[in-house]
This record gives C-alpha cells, structure tokens and sequence, in this order.
C-alpha cells in the first residue's frame, strides 16, 4: 500500500479563499484528535506505506509534543520500514523551531510551507495569519534542523496581486534553495469567505494565464521542471506522495474528509470532526461505487495532469483488462484532432495552450 | 332535435371564455364548484398560456326556466389565429355562437375576426359583456364598440360576470331562447362534419362528430369522404366530463366514434363522414387539408438519437394531426427533421410539447416561410428552408408570402404602430375608427416579418394595448437575400436565413453580436461572419477561454473532481457541437428575438 494522508482540521482562523475542511478555534480538540487518528488506523493494522503525507488544515497546529504521540501511535499499527518519503504541511505561524525539529527526528524528509505570497497586503486580504517575514523564516528554519527537501506553496490572483509583487515573491523565493514549488491560480470556491464576500482588486483570468506562463517559464529557466499542472519540482524532487495520487495510486486517508483509494474503491470519510472524535468508526464515510471504465477514464484525466510523463492508452487499457480499443481511445484521439492533446509516441499529454483550460479537455476525458 | 343547441363560445384571449364554460357546467349541476378548475383547457401547456389548444366539447343537459329539458352542446374552440381554420370547423358544427367581450378590454382583433367567422357559417350570435363584477368595467363602452364594429344590436347584449356567476342563467335562457334547434331529418343518410379528434393508445383516433342528417350506431359502416376510407364503428357516444357510450348518434348530435382508425392521417378537421353504404352522399364544403404556414429544422442534441426524435413525432402527429415532418439533413447538424406548423404560436407550443411530453433533447433552428423562388429559366421552387436556396446567380426574383393584419389600438398609440408595421415593410390597406377612442389599422405584411418578433414588438410599443388578427394573402414579390453565418470559418446551413437586402447588414451585425454572446469562450478564437454569397457585412469573434482549471487536485478527493467535470458535461450536452465548436440551443433562434 503506497500511500498514507493524514488530516489535520485545525486551523488559527480560515483563509478566505479555503474550502478544505478544517475549523478554526477548536485548538482543545486536538488531543482527543490525535487519540481518533491513532484509533482509526488500527482498522488498517499490518498495513505499510511508501509515502505518508500530513496534511490540513495546518499540520504545524499539532506542536511538537502532539506530533511525536500521533508518530508513535500510527508506528504501533502500521508498517512505515519501505517509506521513502515522509511529508508535512506547515504554516509559517506556527512553524517554530521547535516543531521543526520533532519533525526531522520524526523521520520526515519533506516539509511543504503555506507561503502564498510574500507580500503582507495580499496575504491579510486573503485571512492569511502570518507576515512574509514568517514564511522566509519558517523556510530557513526547516532546512537549518535538516530538512533538504523544502516545497513552497504560491497563489496567482490573490486580490490586490500585480506582476511587480508577484515577481517580488518569486524573487525572494528564488534565493530560498526551495526544491519544489505548488503554483495555484486562485478560483473562487463556493461556501468561501471570498464567494460569500467577493474582494476587490481580485485580478481576472487574464492576469491569472498570462502570469501562470509567466512563472513557469521562470521557474523552468532556473532549473525545474513542471511536472504536473499547478507543480514544479527540481529533477527527482517530485512529491512522491502526490504523484501517486495523479498514476491512480492506491492510497489510505485518515481523519474527517480524507479520502482513500484501494481496490478499485474510492471512498471518503465523513467531513464531522466531533463525530469523529467521538468514535471514527461509526463516523461514516461516502463510497464512490463506478465501474471499471469510469474508474479508467478517471485514471486518464489524473494521468493527463503530469504534463511530462503523459498517458500511455494502451498500458492503461491493459491494465483495466480491455482487449480492444476503448470510447476512451476514441476521444482521445478527438482531443488530440482538436489540439488539445498532443500524441507523441506511445503518450498523450496536455498541449500547451490547454494547461489552463484543461477542465475543458477533461469534459470530454471523462465517461 | 327540437332540445338539442350546439353553440360555441368564441372571444379574443383571455376574455374569459374558459371561466364561462367552467361557470356553465356548474350551474347546470355538471360539475361541483372547484371540483375542477377550468375544466376544458387540461393541457399543462393550455393553463400555462391561458389559451386552448386543442377543442373539446361537452354535453349539458339543462332545464329551462320554462320547465323544458334541453341538450346543450358546447362545443370549444381554439383561440388563435394559428388556429383559424379550426375555428371556423368548429363553428360549422354549431348553430349558434356566444360572443364575449371582456368589459375592461373592449373588442379586441380576435373578437373581431371569430365573429366574422361566425357570421359567415351562418350562426346566431349572442353578444356577451364579461368581466362586469371589475372596477374598470366600461359596459356601455362595449356595448357601443359591439354595434359600431360589429352590427350587433345593443338591446341584444347580456352583461355577466364568468367569475362571480351574475347573469349566467340569463345567458343559458337566452341560448335556448335565441338559438335555433338544429335541423336536418334523422331518416336521410348519414352526414356528419369532423370537428376535431383525439388519439387513444387503445382504440386509435377518435374523431369528434356533429351528426347533420341521418343516424350513426355500433356496427355501421362509415366512409371518411375525402379518402373514401371505410371503417366499421364499435361504438358511438356523447361528451360528458368523459366520453359516455350511447346507443346511437342521430341528426343534430354532437358525438364521437370508436372505429378502429390507426392512422391519424386519416382523420382531418373539417372532412365529412357518410355511410359507406350511400357514397353519393356529397361533402360539406370548405373541407381543406390544413396547411403549415411556418417551417423549422428539428435537429436531436445528441446525433445518436435520430431514431428516437423520429419515433416521437411520429407519435406526436397522431395527436396533433396539423404538423407535418419530413427527413432533412444539415451539414452542420446531421440528420433531423422538417417540420411544419399552422404558425409560430403552434411551433412554440409544438416544440416545447416535443421536449416536455416527449421527452426529447433537441436544437429547433430559425421559422422560415414558404418562399416562392423563379430562377432564371424559369422554374418555380416553392422553398421551406434557406439552405436549401439555389445560387444567388440563378435567381431571376423571389415571392414571399404576406398576410393582412388587422390591428386594434388606442388612438394614442396610432403613431408608434405604423412606424412599426412600416419598419415590418408594411403597407397600410386602410385605416378606420369606430369610435373615438380606438383605430383599426389594415396593413399587408410578410409573413416572415410576423413570425420573427412583430407580435411582441407591437405589444410592446403599444405598451400591451394592441391586439391583431390576420390572414394568409397571396405572394409578393421582394428584394430579399439569403444571409449565411459562418462560425470558425465554415458556413452553419442551419443558421443561414433569408432578410430583405435593405438593411440586411444592420441585421447581420445584431445577429453576430447576439451570436457572440451566447456562444461560450472555447479554447481558440472563433470568429463569427455574416456573409451575403462571398461579401462579408458582419464579423466579432468570441475570444478564446484563458481559465477554466481544477488547480487543486489532491488530498486524494478525486471523486469530487470527477463529479464536478461531470456536471460540466451535463451543462455541454445542452449544446450541438458544429465542428469542433459547441452551440447552445437559442443560438439557432437567436434571429428571432433581435433589439434593433
């Protein structure tokens, strides 16, 4: 079993723009929090991952000291001797020393920051509860306790953003020795302070795609590769963890809203906190029940989201255990008449100029 | 037969005649009050619109004030001028018709043109103000328009309020008092009109009859005259709220027939039914096929379901036997169908039936008239479809069809309607003014100006007072030109149409630019052209889509992501794809509706 995510639904307060599920101000549920992680995971006893993923929420809100008791709790369950890499989503604001260190004794070798943007303007006007200096700091410090693969999460189109500030993000960024770097285009999500209260200044799409070919340019002129839509990392710097996630990985969730992948199934834990608390196994879960073809067109889409590795139609027809060639193939191939997709060799991939547009091609990806 | 009266109700939409009929059958004890709200008109569509669409009848027995028993037949007719034909069949079936006026609205168009009707089928006429319970009711207003526009005497008018049942049984008094019974002897051969019809899964058409001479029971034969078709009848009987079977139908009923008609073809409003044992017998006249005046491409969204959009009119046709359907083919929508209708109402109401009752996805494209073109050696072709029009070269000239259309409107308003006809290319045939108050404007119109946007324009500058009726009027000659609209570079056939060549750029540019709006960002830019032959007069063009992403695609929650692609599929099934861009369906309409 590759893969193991595990979330953290806390937060300080809620970032406008968020629509994952954690809650602010319930910092005196983390405890028990942490006792129902540790209590689901039995249901997956034996079990041994390749990657494990701590994600939020803001994973950093654990401390240190609830941390290593989440650690040793999972340890007595599941297997993590083939792990290869061990991430952990940290917020600037809470991201101290401390913490920092716990982590690396820990054992993970991947830290991801909630950097967003390093100007203090944008980053109040988005519910972001740290400063720019924070986040430089937060970044420093994971690779002084010795942590070498530090990853960095950007915002295109954050409101009040313009190509100067947004460049002088980048620039501060460019001098951190960051391995990997997530660029998101902000969408506007419905139940968000933002789609309840639209901000000003909120850059358009325009802005959004110029920038978004702006920075990926920039970023493959220093090095990196981009290796899925919103991801570059430096070569062999790939998170793992997510990779799998976008090959149709198997893959276990732990906590509210966590989602799983094993068998051909797919389900969802409920997104409940208390009940979770109370007992995750009667907590309940959504199970996505489709068959074998959806699940294939499925597996396309996410595969078409590496932009360099692509789709190999015929390796995946295989795998799904269809001898002929499948609608599938067919509107590929449509895609690509339509240059949306590019075939080259055995592989599709998105063409270049429908990165951004790219739900449009998956419209017609999908069963 | 001396109780028997068959009469119909008849008045422009909205004067209330649904409301009197419901009145009618409540106080003559057939149904109990709000049992049923306006029980003739029970198609979702009709009560939506307020109108009737298809005619139903109803059988009433009524003792008179006197003490004497008497059999009314209402027999309902359809309110529109789509319609017209219809009515003047159903009027045929009766002896007697009420006219009604609403008292707050005065005689309008239709009031005008159903009495013309009438009066030409011979019946009797009792002229009815309603709406008298209103507080802006002018009755004496009515009362005068009804004789200065109609000859009606004055002291012949009854006043009722439909709503609150005042002068209701005056008006059943004055039925049987004014309208004479039928005539015609039971003992001559069968002879009976065709009034309307309806489809039964089980027991095939079921034509609605009103028996003139001569008698009709189970096991005769009868003979629909037109075709000379022979059907043997299993069973004959009256309309009450349903059909009540009865041993026998005789001179003066008004009735139906079982008798086994599968095909819906075979039953026409207006044509006469005779016993198949005395054809000599000779047909009532004024018998004629309905023609569809108004033509549109009929396309399925998805090509697959061609099949399925078939076998769905073919079952529509059986119970709307005025459409007609023929294959066609679009090279930008594949196969589809030609369909006719009596107007744009009917094509309206047609389609949104196809789509609500039948279930079908479909993209209707732009009404066309029938347009007659000469080419230069001569030849005729009588053109329902603009795609389907020979080389501008070929053409020597082109007829379009027009129609006289009389308008009813307050004085004040004159001056905005005749703007309005004129900018239609109208011509005035006359103006008159039967009082002080209102002008009648007489004008010769194309047809093709009428099923675009007039009726709504008119309504609109009339600020909702102007009502209109009209009638088919021959051919005119006309400079007109077909106008292709090429989307990403290619000509779409199904949204080429016809304009006059006089401002046809105008119309062009407001056409590209509605297009332009309702046609979704797509990847690459799509410039969109209005061209007459090689000459462009119009160009915009949408500009590509920048952003439309999932950027945030792990947590590993990969189900919503499918989910939300999946109701983005559900929002483009909407559309047709027309080469590789996707057109929703009031693209192909959207002439219809331009702001000039």
């Amino acid at each position: 079993m590759p893969g193991l995510y595990i979330h953290i639904p806390f937060c300080i307060s809620k970032c406008r723009y968020c629509d994952f599920y954690s809650l602010a101000g319930n910092d005196d549920l983390i405890d028990r929090y942490v006792s129902a992680v540790v209590r689901e995971s039995e249901k997956y006893d034996g079990m041994s991952f390749e990657t494990l993923y701590i994600g939020g929420g803001t994973p950093s809100l654990l401390g240190a000291r609830r941390l290593a008791r989440l650690m040793e709790g999972l340890h007595s369950h599941l297997g993590f001797d083939r792990l290869v890499e061990a991430t952990i989503e940290a917020n600037p604001e809470s991201a101290d020393g401390d913490f920092l260190k716990t982590v690396w004794s820990m054992g993970f070798n991947r830290i991801s920051v909630g950097v967003q943007s390093l100007d203090d303007d944008e980053l109040k006007k988005s519910g972001r509860v740290h400063s720019s200096a924070q986040a430089l700091k937060a970044i420093d410090f994971a690779f002084k306790c010795g942590i070498d693969n530090v990853s960095a999460d950007i915002i295109i189109g954050l409101p009040g953003q313009t190509r100067e500030s947004l460049d002088n993000t980048l620039r501060k960024l460019g001098g951190m020795a960051l391995t990997h770097i997530s660029v998101y285009c902000l969408s506007i999500e419905e139940g968000t302070a933002f789609a309840a209260c639209p901000p000003g200044y909120l850059p358009d799409d325009e802005f959004q795609a110029l920038m978004y070919g702006y920075v990926s340019g920039l970023l493959k002129g220093h090095g990196f590769i981009h290796y899925e839509i919103s991801n570059f990392a430096l070569p062999s710097k790939e998170c793992l963890h997510n990779l799998n996630y976008w090959r149709g990985g198997e893959y276990i969730g732990l906590g509210p809203s966590a989602a799983s992948h094993v068998d051909g199934r797919r389900w969802k834990n409920a997104s409940n906190l208390k009940a979770y608390i109370d007992d995750p196994a009667i907590a309940g879960f959504d199970e996505d029940i489709v068959d074998a073809e959806t699940r294939m067109a499925e597996e396309a889409m996410l595969r078409l989201r590496l932009l360099e590795e692509g789709l190999d139609i015929a390796q995946l027809t295989r795998r799904y255990g269809f001898r002929e060639s499948t609608g599938l193939e067919e509107r590929l191939k449509n895609l690509a008449g339509q240059k949306m997709l590019v075939k080259r060799g055995k592989k599709y991939r998105l063409a270049p100029g429908s990165v951004l547009t790219s739900s449009r091609v998956f419209v017609d990806v999908i069963n | 037969m001396n109780n028997i009266r068959n009469f119909c109700i008849i008045a422009h939409i909205d004067h209330g005649k649904s409301t009197l009929a419901d009145r009618i059958l409540e106080i003559t004890g057939l149904i109990r009050k709000a049992s049923m709200e306006q029980m003739l008109d029970s198609m979702d569509l009709e009560r939506e619109r307020g109108i009737t669409i298809k005619a139903k009848s109803v059988r009433i027995p009524y003792k008179s004030a006197g003490g004497q028993e008497f059999i009314l037949n209402l027999i309902d007719t359809p309110g529109h001028v789509d319609f017209n034909y219809e009515v003047s069949r159903s009027l045929n079936a009766c002896e007697g018709a009420v006219l009604l006026v609403d008292a707050s609205q005065g005689v309008e168009a239709q009031t005008i043109a159903n009495a013309n009707l009438a009066l030409d089928a011979g019946l009797k006429i009792i002229p009815v103000i309603n709406k008298i319970d209103l507080p802006n009711a002018m009755v004496d207003d009515c009362s005068l328009q009804l004789y200065s526009m109609l000859g009606l005497h004055i002291e012949d008018i009854l006043h009722v309020s439909a709503k609150d049942g005042t002068g209701v049984l005056e008006l059943l008094e004055a039925i049987v008092d004014r309208i004479p019974p039928p005539q015609g002897s039971a003992s001559d051969p069968l002879k009976c009109l065709i009034f309307d019809s309806f489809y039964d899964a089980y027991r095939g058409v079921i034509p609605h009859l009103r028996v003139f001479t001569g008698m009709l029971k189970a096991g005769d034969k009868i003979m629909v005259k037109s075709t000379e078709k022979v059907f043997e009848v299993e069973e004959v009987g009256h309309f009450s709220l349903g059909l009540a079977q009865a041993a026998i139908l005789s001179a003066g009923d008004v009735g139906y027939a079982v008798a086994l008609i599968r095909d819906a073809g075979e039953i026409h409003v207006g044509d006469t039914v005779i016993s198949a044992d005395h054809p000599e017998v000779q047909a009532i006249p004024g018998f004629r096929m309905s023609q569809p005046m108004v033509y549109c491409g009929v396309y399925p969204i998805i090509t697959s379901d061609y099949a399925r959009l078939g076998a769905a009119l073919e079952k529509f046709k059986l119970n709307d036997s005025s459409i007609t359907f023929e294959k066609e083919t679009s090279a930008a929508l594949g196969y589809g169908y030609r369909m006719g209708f009596l107007g744009l109402l009917h094509m309206e109401i047609a389609l949104e039936r196809l789509k609500r009752e039948y279930e079908q996805d479909i993209i209707a494209t732009m009404p066309s008239v029938i347009y007659k073109v000469v080419t230069k050696n001569g030849e005729i072709q009588m053109l329902d479809n603009p795609s389907k029009f020979p080389p501008e070269g070929q053409i020597d000239h082109i007829e379009e069809p027009m129609i006289r259309a009389r308008v009813i409107v307050p004085t004040g308003f004159v001056g905005p309607c005749m703007e309005l006809a004129e900018a239609k290319r109208g011509s005035m045939v006359g103006i008159e003014h039967p009082d002080d108050k209102r002008a009648t404007l007489v004008y010769d119109l194309p047809l093709a100006e009428m099923i675009t946007d007039f009726y709504d324009r008119l309504k609109s500058v009339s600020r909702g007072y102007a009502s209109m009726d009209y009638e088919m009027n021959g051919y005119r000659s006309a400079d007109l030109v077909k106008v292709d609209i090429l989307v990403n570079n290619s000509a779409v056939d199904a949204l080429s149409y016809i304009s006059p060549k006089e401002g046809a750029s105008i119309r062009g540019r407001a056409l590209i630019y509605k297009l332009s709006k309702v046609i979704p960002r797509h990847q690459f830019k799509i410039p969109l052209q209005a061209a007459i032959g090689s000459q462009v007069i119009a160009r915009a063009d949408i500009f590509p889509m920048r952003k439309d992403v999932i950027a945030k695609c792990y947590g590993g929650d990969i189900t919503r992501k499918r989910k939300l692609l999946e109701k983005q599929k559900e929002g483009k099934k909407k559309m047709k794809m027309v080469g590789f861009v996707e057109v929703p369906q009031e693209a192909f309409l959207s002439l219809m509706k331009i702001e000039e």
